[in-house]
């Protein structure tokens, strides 16, 4: 019996740098990039802040961590959003700017292509992140960092979550081009309802509990507020929304490189 | 496949389908050797940007075979493209990059090491004429400067093939002469075959060793463009006239031939052996006229006959 060869593609990180510097050279000249990173983040910030320190003003004792509660959900919103926003918008400007016909007549593999997606989201998340960090500390004088180390493993597990739900809309984007472009901005809230981002789980009826703990952002808001609000760190959370994440983002990759590959059938001209 | 092939085609055929079915290109097979440019003609929709787009793998095929230098495309596809260029009037960059970081960003894309793209930006951008314009968004570029920066990208990889997808519309005539005797220049010191489609038929006849018609979706002809032009048996006789324009039209009614008449020019198609009887003829009905020129068949000639012939078809 002859050995099985098992097929690895070859990946190059010459060419997943190249279109990872194709945005970077973007950012600094894209006005509309520069709002979502780094104007709406505040935006929420401030109004949020400030709404939940007024109704913390309202009331007292088991409302005390409520304002950094939500402030740290809502920045941890933010890890989710823009991982998922920058994998389907950097799509979207590859169709805006008709250079997807060009980009793979080259080398570049349509794999290579998802990991340079994933790596600009990685690399913006920390601006966007850093940023709303930052507007907390100076608006409200809280150090989201007070959740501790545990602090990198949720960002982690979240980037996860908001990598998938960019790749499930990317997917959708890569059959139906830019007519459906809305999804980009709709596709992320879509989940956020049921991720018990501001509050518990158990808020929701029934139905949607069920919807919510098949998701894996659900465990890191809840394990954030139980840390936040009881001081009790859920490991068994952090354990549920890494295998969820995990096998959701294989999934959503797969189904990307799927669609990429019926997409040709009708030829990426088309989409441009 | 013979040694010098480098692109071999078998049998490739697009079908879209849907409520009625579209052939786009019929089981087309042809062979492109190295250092020879081949010609890909014909009218709108006849598979031109059908058969580039299969050979970059950015349309899929419903049947048929590539092969590139001996190898298969469909499980070679990214080794085979670090060979293949291709510029396109229609494709276009990001437009609020600039030109130097566009074709950073490709040289990349292609393998090309810092100091090759420094080099080879800077070679190409400079022939090309738009060296200046290096730090500038694309956004601000001409139709005809983007066009020279995709040529700029596509030969800054130093290909073995490249397809040229009308690489000279939207330029003007002087600097489309420039990119030929580029293309030119590639064919003859590096040895790049090409495939080079476009509208202009002296063009491809100046261009081209051989010449490939579509024609909805099937090659309709294989040859060099003489051999092509040579088909085409009609030659255009233009006639500036002194006096006998009505028996110059009586004589084209009763001869059955093509004519037209501008102001004091009549054109007429004629049989290029029947050009002497023509003008013996007109001789004999007294006709005189002042300036005469003969237009031997063309390569556009035959373009057009061919198109007549496919509309009488239909």
């Amino acid at each position: 019996m002859s050995p099985k060869t098992i097929y690895v593609p070859k990946i190059s990180s010459t060419r997943i740098w190249a279109v990872v510097l194709r945005h970077v050279y973007l950012f600094p000249k894209s006005f509309d990039r520069l709002t979502d990173m780094i104007y709406w983040p505040i935006m929420d910030i401030v109004l949020w802040g400030f709404t939940t320190r007024w109704v913390q003003q309202q009331g007292s004792g088991t409302v005390q961590n409520v304002v950094l509660a939500i402030l740290t959900a809502m920045v941890f919103w933010q890890v989710v959003w823009r991982a998922n926003y920058e994998v389907s918008v950097n799509l979207l400007e590859e169709l805006w700017s008709a250079n997807l016909v060009n980009m793979f007549a080259t080398p570049l593999k349509p794999i290579e292509w998802v990991l340079a997606l994933m790596t600009i989201g990685f690399l913006k998340m920390f601006v966007s992140v850093g940023v709303g960090v930052g507007a907390v500390w100076l608006l409200y004088s809280l150090n989201i960092f007070s959740i501790g180390w545990m602090m990198i493993p949720y960002v982690a597990l979240l980037m996860f979550s908001g990598w998938f739900i960019g790749f499930l809309g990317a997917s959708l984007i890569m059959l139906g081009g830019t007519r459906i472009q809305t999804i980009a901005w709709t596709m992320g809230f879509l989940f956020a309802p049921f991720s018990a981002v501001y509050y518990p789980i158990t808020v929701l009826p029934n139905w949607a509990q069920t919807v919510a703990r098949a998701l894996p952002t659900t465990y890191v808001f809840e394990g954030m507020r139980s840390a936040l609000l009881n001081g009790v760190f859920l490991w068994e959370y952090v354990v549920k929304s890494l295998v969820l994440g995990l096998i959701y983002l294989v999934l959503a990759i797969c189904l990307f490189l799927w669609c990429c590959e019926k997409s040709r059938e009708k030829g990426y001209v088309r989409l441009q | 496949m013979s040694n010098d092939v480098v692109l071999s085609v078998r049998n490739l055929t697009k079908i879209y389908p849907g409520k009625v079915s579209f052939t786009a290109l019929d089981h087309v097979s042809f062979d492109l050797h190295e250092g020879e440019i081949l010609g890909l003609l014909g009218p709108n929709g006849a598979g031109k940007t059908t058969t580039i787009q299969m050979l970059l793998s950015t349309l899929k095929p419903t049947s048929g075979e590539i092969v590139y230098f001996g190898k298969n495309f469909f499980t070679n596809r990214s080794e085979i493209l670090a060979q293949v260029a291709f510029a396109s009037t229609y494709i276009k960059f990001p437009d609020r990059l600039t030109i130097r970081e566009n074709l950073d960003v490709y040289g990349r894309l292609y393998g090309l090491t810092a100091n090759e793209r420094k080099h080879r930006m800077e070679k190409f951008l400079k022939f090309f004429g738009v060296w200046d314009q290096r730090d500038k968004p694309m956004s601000t570029t001409s139709a005809g400067q983007t066009t020279r920066v995709m040529l700029a990208k596509a030969f800054m990889a130093h290909p073995r093939i490249a397809l040229l997808d009308e690489p000279t519309a939207s330029l003007d005539p002087d600097i489309a002469h420039e990119v030929r005797a580029f293309v030119a220049e590639q064919q003859k010191e590096y040895n790049v075959s090409m495939l080079f489609t476009s509208h202009n038929m002296a063009e491809v006849a100046e261009v081209c060793d051989r010449v490939m018609f579509l024609q909805n979706g099937k090659i309709v002809a294989n040859d060099t463009p003489d051999n092509l032009a040579r088909s085409v048996s009609v030659s255009k006789v233009q006639l500036m006239m002194g006096d006998g324009m009505k028996r110059t039209i009586e004589y084209a009614q009763q001869h059955n031939l093509v004519y037209t008449v501008q102001e004091r020019f009549i054109e007429l198609e004629v049989d290029e052996h029947k050009i002497a009887e023509l003008l013996s003829g007109l001789a004999k009905a007294k006709v005189e006229y002042t300036q005469i020129s003969i237009d031997k068949p063309t390569l556009e000639m035959y373009f057009l006959q061919v198109a007549k012939e496919a509309k009488e078809r239909k």
